[in-house]
């Protein structure tokens, strides 16, 4: 066996195995660790307030929304901002609306 | 139902017409988006509460914050539920309102927030949402039946 053949029997074939093995475990995951959270890294995003559908049967209603881009359907502006019941002109809401909870650290 | 979920999307009829705000792109993935909807929507229809979800930062009081956040959650506060998550501070808040804190008393919460807190430990936050919100609502039960 000549010293080409022992190089490229011990030495290539080996690294082309393991560059291949490599290549199967790395490629496939990336592109996907963009939305995973890591505990103890700093949180940059903006705060965002996340609610259930408003058309859905069963969900109750919401006032007048934080931003969100829900147009009601078939309702005013006044309205749709209105649950039955509430006075148009209320002249203060509470000052505090919790009434319990929990709370949690990791 | 079963049509469709035999198709394979993960929306049902109720979360289907999603609006999706792109300001906040990035933060989850679409397949993630779809299932803190669905565990939104599916937990507010099943319980007649209404469940909100915060992701942010909630300063230094974060029960203030929280309790501030929850009284301007938009209508019925009583019947409001908030999970307010500050990864940053690595804090969970839950906040119920007054009639919502009789169907889910404290230690209901504080059990969901236990699960919670174990997966946000893990770094799991899609997981810890959509665990913790059907915990919420299994506790809390169906609406009772009364005439409107």
């Amino acid at each position: 066996m000549s010293v080409i053949e022992t190089v490229l029997i011990y030495g290539v074939i080996p690294l082309a195995v393991f560059v291949l093995l490599a290549a199967a475990t790395l490629l496939p995951g990336r592109g996907q660790d963009q939305t995973t959270y890591r505990p103890g890294q700093p949180w940059d995003r903006e705060p965002v307030w996340f609610e259930p559908h408003p058309d859905t049967p069963g969900v109750p209603g919401h006032g007048d929304g934080h931003g969100d881009a829900h147009p009601a359907p078939g309702l005013g502006a006044t309205a749709a901002a209105l649950t039955i019941g509430e006075h148009p002109h209320a002249p203060e809401p509470p000052r505090r609306s919790a009434a319990g909870g929990a709370r949690g650290t990791w | 139902m079963s049509q469709q979920l035999a198709t394979g999307h993960t929306s049902t009829q109720d979360t289907a017409n999603s609006v999706v705000d792109d300001s906040n792109r990035g933060l989850f993935s679409f397949r993630d988006l779809a299932r803190v909807d669905e565990a939104l929507t599916m937990s507010s229809r099943e319980t007649g509460l209404r469940f909100t979800l915060y992701l942010g930062d909630l300063g230094s009081d974060t029960r203030g914050t929280a309790e501030d956040l929850h009284l301007r959650s938009g209508g019925d506060t009583s019947n409001a539920v908030l999970v307010a998550i500050s990864p940053g501070q690595r804090v969970l808040e839950i906040v119920t309102g007054a009639a919502a804190a009789r169907r889910l008393p404290d230690r209901a919460c504080a059990l969901a927030v236990l699960s919670m807190t174990s997966r946000l430990g893990s770094g799991d936050l899609v997981g810890a949402i959509v665990n913790g919100l059907r915990q919420l609502s299994d506790s809390a039960g169906h609406p009772s039946r009364r005439s409107h």
